[in-house]
Formats: C-alpha cells, structure tokens, sequence
C-alpha cells in the first residue's frame, strides 16, 4: 500500500501524465482508497484550471520575411552594436574632389602672392639710400625755407 | 513537441548555405510559438515582437552550433527563454532575489489548496490574474510553469531546454506550483479553497 507522503508527491506527475504504468497503478489503487489525498488531487486539477490558453498572439504579417532579411543582412539584434561595411560612392567619391579643390586654391594663392609682390617692388632696378646727414640738412633747410620765405622744397631746390 | 525533422535540418542546412527563403520558413513555422512563449515574460505587444525578433536573430547567428543532439524547436526554445530573461535583466524586472537560491530551499508541502477559478470569469480576466501571479514568481518556477502549463511540454523536453535532469525538472515544478497557489492566495484570499463539510 503506497504511503500518502508518496502519493501527494506523484499526485502532479499523474495529472502531468509523466508516470509509467508501473508508477500510476499503485497510486490509482490509493486515490480510490485514500478521501484526503483524492481530495489534494482534485485541488491540482482546480489549480490547472488557472492557467488558461489565451487568445493567440499572432505575428505581425511579413514578420518572417523582415527577420530573415535582417539576419541576412548582418544585423545583430537589439543589444549589440552593429558593425555595417561602408557604403561605396559616398566618401570614397568624396576624398579626390577634396584634395583637386585644395590643389587649385593652392595654385590661385601661389598667382596671386606673385602678382602682388610684383606691385609693391620698386620700379627703377637701382635702388640708393640718400645719408642720414643729407636728409637732416635737407629737412633743415626746408623748415627754414617754410618759417622765413614761405618757399617749399621744390622752389628751395630751384634756387 | 516534435522530435527534430528531416525539413528542419534541411531548412538549417540550407540556411547556412545562404539561402535566405530557408530562414524565413524557419521563422514562419516557430514564429507562433515564440510569440506564445515570450508573452509570459514580456508586457506590450511591442516588448513581445522585439524579444522574438532578438531570439531568431540570435539563433541565425547560432546556427553553425546546432548540434541536432535536441530538436530545432527545443534549441530555439531555449534561445527565446534566455533571450526573455536577460530582458528582464535589462529593465530590472527579475524577482529573484541575490541571497534567496530557490534551488537550496527546502521541498515545501502542498501548502493550501485553492478554488478554481469562478466560472462566471472571463478568460482575460484569468489570464489577467494568472499573469500577474507568474510576474511575481523567481524565474526559475514561473519559466517551468509557463513551459508546461501553456506550452505543454513533456518533462524530458524541458529537461533538454533547461539543461537540468528530469528529477529536477519534477521538484522544481512542484515547489512552483506551490508558489503559485501561496502567491494567489496572498494577492486574491477569495480564491483560498474552501473546505467542505
């Protein structure tokens, strides 16, 4: 005769239908003989009861085609970070157009910085420095020639 | 659950050639039950869709690992668990416990029984009960539980999907069911068996 303590333990594995025939025969014969157990047997089918099947939660249309698409395509899901190879046409274009247009502003720059130094050198190819004690007796004389005669360089010059 | 198909190895085979359609019937013929699966764990209809999508991603980088030692669908199914539990990680909805291993605790009795529900209950109303009783539970029980009361699994299948012996898989349901009995007597006392005369 199978003890209670066995029975309420393979009370759920019944229901499961889990046990051999071998299991179940001894634990039938004690449920018909046993008011207690067959009453915790009949609290297992209540506590089934709860665990009822829900309306189906159906797939988005297309679902399959978009995941196989994904995986395909090397994505990695939520949690990692996706690693795409780069796309061709944008920065391998990109690069060249960049380095011509700096090579031809460097041209204009360089043209340009010819032309004006060749403004602002001198005109005459002999080029004298008049002494510093001519210039102080010319300057002199000039500001004498202002003060007293009210004569300017050029007519000082003339005389 | 089935054992592993001739079709499904040959859709994987095909798969790892490159043949993208032989993924997308993959998808197509488990899609329904990882929907059915991951809606114990998940909350929106949005945080369902994005864990399945996550599992089959998962499984197409996988796939050159699949042994064939289980079925196709008994290693998806344990891609999907996993994927719905580091989920759960993820935004902090994991009720077990650091200092409570539920493995160690001691086998517990039947505990009370409880009432069916009331027949005048809708289905949604049950399953808005049950649900809310599951959320509660350390994973471990509500992932068992879920495995075999709406998916139905044999226990050596969960067995194989959990990678733990069948004796384990035996315990470790009934101390879930128990759970499941206490947590819906504490959150709902009307539903407490009523003993009678």
């Amino acid at each position: 005769m199978m003890e209670c303590q066995n029975a309420l333990t393979l009370i759920p594995s019944y229901q499961d239908g889990e046990l051999s025939e071998g299991q179940a025969a001894p634990l039938r014969r004690h449920l018909l003989d046993c008011f207690a157990c067959r009453e915790r047997a009949k609290a297992e089918v209540s506590l089934k009861r709860w665990f009822v099947a829900e309306p189906a939660v159906a797939a988005p249309s297309g679902f399959a085609a978009h995941v196989a698409r994904r995986a395909f395509a090397g994505d990695e899901g939520l949690r990692e970070v996706t690693l795409r190879p780069r796309a061709a046409g944008t920065s391998d274009q990109l690069l060249p157009f960049v380095l011509k247009l700096t090579a031809l502003a460097a041209a204009v720059l360089m043209v340009l910085a010819l032309a004006l130094r060749s403004r602002s050198l001198p005109e005459s190819d002999s080029l004298e420095a008049t002494s510093l004690s001519e210039t102080l007796e010319y300057m002199q004389a000039l500001n004498e020639a202002e003060l007293e005669n009210g004569l300017g360089p050029d007519e000082l010059a003339d005389e | 659950m089935q054992p592993a198909t001739t079709e499904d190895a040959d859709l994987v085979r095909e798969t790892l050639e490159g043949n993208q359609l032989s993924f997308q019937l993959l998808v197509e013929r488990y899609q329904d039950r990882m929907f059915s699966v991951v809606r114990h764990y998940a909350r929106s209809a949005v945080e369902i869709e994005d864990i399945v999508q996550e599992t089959f991603l998962k499984a197409f980088r996988r796939l050159d690992s699949f042994q064939h030692q289980s079925s196709f669908s008994t290693w998806l199914y344990r891609i999907a668990v996993n994927t719905a539990l580091d989920f759960l990680k993820r935004h902090g909805r994991n009720p077990v416990t650091a200092v409570e291993d539920p493995e160690l605790m001691q086998q517990s009795g039947p505990g009370p029984g409880v009432a069916a529900p009331d027949k005048g209950l809708e289905r949604e109303e049950i399953a808005r009960i049950t649900n809310e009783v599951l959320e509660g539970l350390p994973e471990i029980f509500r992932t068992v539980l879920v495995l075999r009361e709406f998916e139905e699994m044999s226990y050596q299948d969960m067995a194989d999907l959990l990678g733990i012996s069948i004796g384990t898989v035996e315990s470790r349901l009934f101390r879930a069911r128990a759970k499941f009995r206490d947590a819906l007597i504490r959150l709902h006392p009307e539903y407490g068996a009523h003993e009678e005369a």
